[in-house]
């Protein structure tokens, strides 16, 4: 893959020297975030879709808080610094099992119980960085919780890649089912939906997603960038090809300009709370067109 | 004759917790019939039809004998919440429930012919691009119908699919049902309406916690026995 990594960055080099570019995109890094932004946008808005449809954007935030005690737990057990995936992946998946397991088993509303996990695994996450992170430069808790899209390495890209592959690949495969399952169990059951192994594997999948893109956009603008794209395309669309058509398409819009726009103009924000404010941005047009249709 | 199924419940059994709901029920549904289920509210109509569809523990057993092989099943629930502000208009909530392929890329091209006739006769082709939650209550029911059709069931399992159905509409329902039940489908229907049952059951049941009576609706549905229903229902 780096291979194919590096024609794409000596390409924009061309393009930049042709004065098709601008000049920041000679830079590697530029285009690493780049690569990222086109494989995160289309991944976040398209899962962001069925998040929304099955009401689960709660239950995806607090899997992505779940994210910082992973970390922590990473660096206590000496994986490296910027790179704990092993525990951070392992803690996350379990976290998501478990949350969905006591949900289905206390028959407890939903919202009490991950408004209870959500604050359970913050707190615990940002005691136990304190407590690993004492003798180490605290800004990795403030590059967890932000992302740093502009030092994604080539190894980072691919674990996205990879996760986006199998995400939008199961998400495709799997979209009817699992929509139908939220929508009603009883009638997927009868179309022979295992709704409950379809049920575990999409918090599973949600799990994967907001691990792999974590480094990238952070933990809490993950799940912004799940949950906005696909809520905006939402107020706007009379049918599914639509909804996930621009939930796609403002999500990858989002993740570009959120990198491009900072750069080009000099604005000293993060890459990662930029992604946020064009979604967000593009949130209010949406609103506001809904609104104006109503009346 | 096409394909059908025979059913066999026996000694059915089913508790929520300390509540039992549904106690030894025995039940027999043929090939070929239009079964109804009838009982008061809290009968447990709802809780047997999805112990039929292998949705429920329970004791007690249901066996399946398909005429040929094993055939398809269509289930009209008695109620569906949807999301208000999901954007699932009626041809993608049937391409929901109907297909493998993605809602979103369209009806399967397979099952569009069947999908267009379908809406037609229910009356709802205009309306195809409507959002589910833009439909009236009658109208729901029709798109809930129009799905279990797709593709044609040999067992088709109803929930009181037409309570707010008009009288037309309650006309095609009833007509479509009919030409299932002559292809050999089963039919088991859970209705309300006593004096429709009569005109269209080939057998009803009425089933209050366990079954009151069970038989032909001539000789079944007598004044005695239907005051039974209601009766039962008081001593809770
Ligand atoms: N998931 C459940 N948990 C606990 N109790 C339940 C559940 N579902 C149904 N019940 C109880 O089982 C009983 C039978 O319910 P069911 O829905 O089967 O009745 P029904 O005959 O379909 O009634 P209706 O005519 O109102 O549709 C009711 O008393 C209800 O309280
Ligand atoms: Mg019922």
């Amino acid at each position: 893959m780096d291979f194919l990594y590096d024609i794409i960055r000596h390409s924009a080099q061309n393009l930049v020297q042709a004065g098709a570019l601008p000049d920041s995109f000679k830079f590697a890094f530029v285009i690493n975030s780049l690569l990222c932004a086109l494989i995160i946008g289309p991944m976040l808005g398209a899962i962001g879709t069925a998040v929304v449809a099955k009401r689960m954007a709660f239950f995806s935030n607090a899997i992505g808080h779940s994210a910082l005690t992973g970390i922590a737990i990473g660096i206590m057990l000496g994986e490296p610094v910027n790179s704990p995936y092993i525990s951070l992946f392992s803690f996350a998946i379990l976290f998501a099992i478990f949350l969905n397991f006591s949900k289905n088993k206390s028959g407890m509303s939903h919202d009490t119980l991950i408004g209870v996990f959500l604050s359970a695994s913050l707190a615990i996450g940002a005691a136990l960085m304190m407590f690993a992170t004492k003798d180490i430069n605290i800004h990795i808790l403030d590059g967890y919780m932000f992302g740093s899209i502009l030092t994604a390495s080539n190894s980072d890209i691919n674990l996205l890649l990879a996760v986006a592959i199998l995400a939008i690949g199961a998400g495709i495969y799997g979209f009817n089912r699992t929509i139908m399952s939220g929508l009603n169990p009883a009638l997927a059951q009868v179309r022979g939906v295992p709704v409950l192994i379809y049920d575990y594997i999409f918090v599973i999948l949600i799990a994967l997603i907001t691990v792999a893109s974590v480094k990238i956009v952070g933990s809490i603008l993950v799940e912004a960038l799940l949950i906005i794209p696909a809520a905006a395309a939402r107020n706007i669309t009379r049918s599914l090809k639509s909804f996930v058509i621009l939930s796609v398409v403002f999500a990858t819009i989002s993740a570009v300009t959120g990198i491009v726009v900072p750069m080009e103009f000099k604005i000293p924000i993060p890459s990662g709370g930029a992604i946020i404010i064009c979604a967000t941005i593009i949130f209010i047009l949406t609103l506001l067109v809904k609104i104006v249709r109503r009346n | 004759m096409a394909n059908g199924v025979n059913i066999k419940v026996e000694n059915l059994s089913l508790s929520f917790g300390k509540n039992e709901v549904l106690q030894n029920i025995n039940f027999e549904a043929k090939a070929g019939e239009i079964h109804c289920v009838i009982g008061p509210n809290g009968g447990g109509k709802t809780t047997f039809a999805k112990s039929l569809l292998g949705q429920t523990y329970h004791n007690g057993k249901i066996t399946f004998e398909w005429i040929e092989k094993r055939g398809i099943v269509g289930y009209v629930p008695q109620i569906i919440n949807i999301d208000k502000t999901l954007p699932v208009n009626v041809l993608d909530f049937i391409a929901l429930c109907i297909q493998k392929r993605p809602a979103f890329l369209g009806v399967d091209k397979k099952f569009k012919k069947q999908v267009d006739e379908t809406l037609d006769k229910l009356e709802m082709k205009n309306k195809s691009k409507y959002l589910f939650s833009e439909l009236s209550g009658g109208e729901r029911q029709r798109v809930l119908f129009a799905q279990a059709l797709i593709p044609n069931p040999q067992l088709l399992i109803l929930d009181e699919p037409m309570n707010s159905v008009d009288k037309s509409g309650a006309e095609v329902f009833s007509r479509i049902i009919d030409g299932l039940k002559q292809n050999g489908a089963t039919v088991i229907w859970i209705h309300h309406d006593l004096e429709q049952v009569q005109k269209i059951a080939d057998k009803v049941s009425c089933i209050n916690k366990t079954v009151v009576f069970s038989g032909e609706p001539k000789s079944v549905m007598n004044e005695k026995n239907l005051l039974k229903i209601f009766s039962s229902r008081q001593g809770e």
